[in-house]
């Protein structure tokens, strides 16, 4: 069995909103580069798709979805507006497990949840929505950890790989998540949507700049003082699960697109590998 | 004309998954051998009371649909299906089918808006109730034959500072009141959240949930804390109570900053009267206390100089 690899990372955001036509430049920008990132992700055949979502959040620990065909429709508590999110995914049980042994025996608390009903989140689906429309893809869920810190996520990604490598498997890594967390508590119309301040934006467009110039560890050691000045999407300790999975020290960032979404920041990153 | 309406009890009421996990009702499916009795039994007492009062609804303000524009109301005749617990799934997947009090929930979302609280009304039938408000409801009424209105924990008191968001509840309780007065209703409040909140990050035993040798509160400071609000709350100190909410929610992590107790006490108008604790204990070491304030009487309003 050939060693398989991650071909493909991307940072893609988790509301619904983008998947919705709208008249907002910026969330067409977004919506399009979601797009892209589902044309390039399938262009790279791959077995699996591995999603982290900072919108399935645990608290005892890491959890990894082992149902092997989730099946339901889900609402977000939020959005219920925006329309129904129905879902019918097969899980790749092997990646699935193997993940969790090795993250298990690298200290962490993982653990499978194989329940009908077990609620798929808003961030997942709307991240399966661009890169596996068809459901053709094997997907492995993973949770985010609400006290998990830069250690723990990079572990968790490092035993993700080792999975796919383990497996023999072609995998294309997700972090969905948003950027600044920073957002309008009133209504708003499309047309008003923007980054809700100047600064939000700045620290957004520094970050990701890092990103874009292969600078992923310094990306990764300014995401503290970012997460706390922008009320960034869980900390944005994704991105430390994504760069341990992919390898920090080996990728180089593309943005495909950036903007905003009721008031966050949103961005589409492709890494490959 | 409909009759003024009123709220006949408020309950500060807890929803761990534990709760109805060790009570094994037919509409959960997985089964225990019993556990946390001491808080099971504190809410048989509630039932009694519940069907003594006969209430036309129970309003529940719930932490666990955590909303970030305003504040939102179930507003579709029924809600059906299947709840899991994304953090205890293994302890709750539930078959919930109950009434909603659409009237009311009109109500409380104009009377929201009347003070100035951006507030939305939740229409998606295929609506999953969160676990928070189910819970709550079971422990209240497990028959289900009383109509709930459920109402979302804004994001406030984490966004903008706990200030704000008590403000926000302050309105949301004034407006609840005035919404059941004008429908005449007679309502039961339940205030949807634990006391101190601090918690094991790792279950002892996940093949024994219910292993009760393993739950002890976590830690005496936190212990201590609870028995102080509890004890200020027994003795009917409003005013005092309401003054250490802040701190023991900055110490304890306390789960009231999320709204609900501040929003039942105002709809009540910060009743004056002692509380009734009918029972404390730890799951999985946040503090859990059910508490009832009976205003069947009338005896509500005492403390509406003060604060409202």
């Amino acid at each position: 069995m050939p060693e398989g690899q991650i071909v493909k990372g991307y940072i893609m955001p988790g509301m619904p909103h983008v998947m919705l036509p709208t008249e907002s430049a910026a969330r067409s920008e977004l919506r399009n580069a979601c797009r892209m990132a589902g044309a390039n992700a399938r262009e790279a055949r791959p077995d699996v798709l591995i999603v982290f979502s900072t919108q399935w959040v645990s608290v005892l620990g890491h959890l990894v979805q082992a149902r092997a065909n989730p099946t339901g429709l889900h609402v977000d508590e939020n959005w219920y507006d925006l329309g129904n999110l129905p879902y019918n995914f097969r899980t790749d049980l092997e990646v699935a497990r193997r993940t969790i042994d090795l993250g298990t025996a690298a200290g962490l608390q993982v653990r499978p949840v194989d329940y009908e009903g077990f609620p798929v989140d808003t961030g997942t689906l709307v991240a399966l929505n661009f890169l596996n429309p068809k459901s053709e893809i094997s997907v492995v869920c993973i949770s985010c950890n609400i006290y998990s810190g830069r250690e723990e996520e990079l572990k968790l990604g490092q035993a993700a790989a080792d999975a796919v490598r383990a497996l023999g498997r072609r995998a294309v890594v997700v972090a969905s998540t948003g950027l600044s967390g920073h957002y309008f508590t009133r209504e708003i119309t499309d047309e008003e949507d923007r980054i809700v301040n100047q600064d939000d934006d700045a620290a957004n467009r520094k970050l990701l700049d890092l990103m874009a110039a292969g600078k992923s560890v310094d990306a990764m050691d300014l995401v503290p003082e970012y997460a706390a000045k922008t009320g960034a999407d869980m900390q944005f300790k994704s991105y430390y699960w994504l760069m341990g999975a992919i390898g920090a020290d080996r990728v180089k960032g593309k943005v495909l697109g950036y903007g905003s979404i009721w008031g966050s920041g949103a961005a589409v990153v492709e890494f490959t590998a | 004309m409909a009759r003024k309406g009123s709220i006949v009890c408020g309950f500060i009421a807890p929803h761990p998954p534990h709760l109805v996990y060790g009570e094994n009702p037919p509409q959960n499916i997985p089964r225990s051998s019993g556990g946390w009795e001491v808080l099971r039994w504190a809410y048989d007492n509630c039932r009694e009371k519940i069907k003594e009062l006969k209430p036309d609804v129970i309003i529940v303000h719930t932490p666990h649909w955590m909303t970030l524009v305003g504040h939102h109301v179930t507003r579709v005749p029924r809600l059906k299906g299947l709840s899991v617990d994304p953090i205890f799934p293994h302890l709750f997947r539930y078959n919930f089918d109950t009434a909603i009090d659409v009237e009311l929930a009109d109500a409380v979302y104009d009377e929201a808006r009347a003070e100035g609280l951006i507030a939305r009304k939740m229409t998606n039938p295929d609506f999953r109730l969160d676990y928070g408000t189910i819970v709550t409801s079971h422990m209240l009424n497990p028959g289900w034959d009383i109509p709930i209105l459920s109402l979302s924990a804004n994001n406030s008191p984490y966004y903008f500072s706990l200030g704000v968001g008590i403000e926000e509840m302050y309105k949301l309780g004034r407006a609840t009141r005035r919404a059941i007065e004008k429908t005449g209703r007679r309502a039961v409040l339940a205030a949807s959240n634990t006391l101190s909140h601090f918690h094991f990050d790792r279950e002892p035993d996940p093949n024994l949930p219910e292993d009760m040798s393993k739950e002890h509160v976590f830690s005496h400071a936190n212990y201590l804390w609870d028995m102080r609000v509890l004890r200020l709350m027994r003795e009917g100190k409003m005013d005092e109570l309401l003054s250490v909410l802040p701190e023991f929610i900055e110490k304890t992590g306390a789960e009231v900053k999320s709204g609900g107790l501040f929003w039942m006490l105002a709809a009540m108008r910060f009743p004056k009267i002692p509380a009734r604790v009918h029972g404390y204990w730890s799951v999985i070491a946040t503090g859990n206390a059910v508490v009832e304030w009976d205003l069947s009487a009338g005896a509500d309003g005492a403390g509406a100089q003060l604060h409202a």
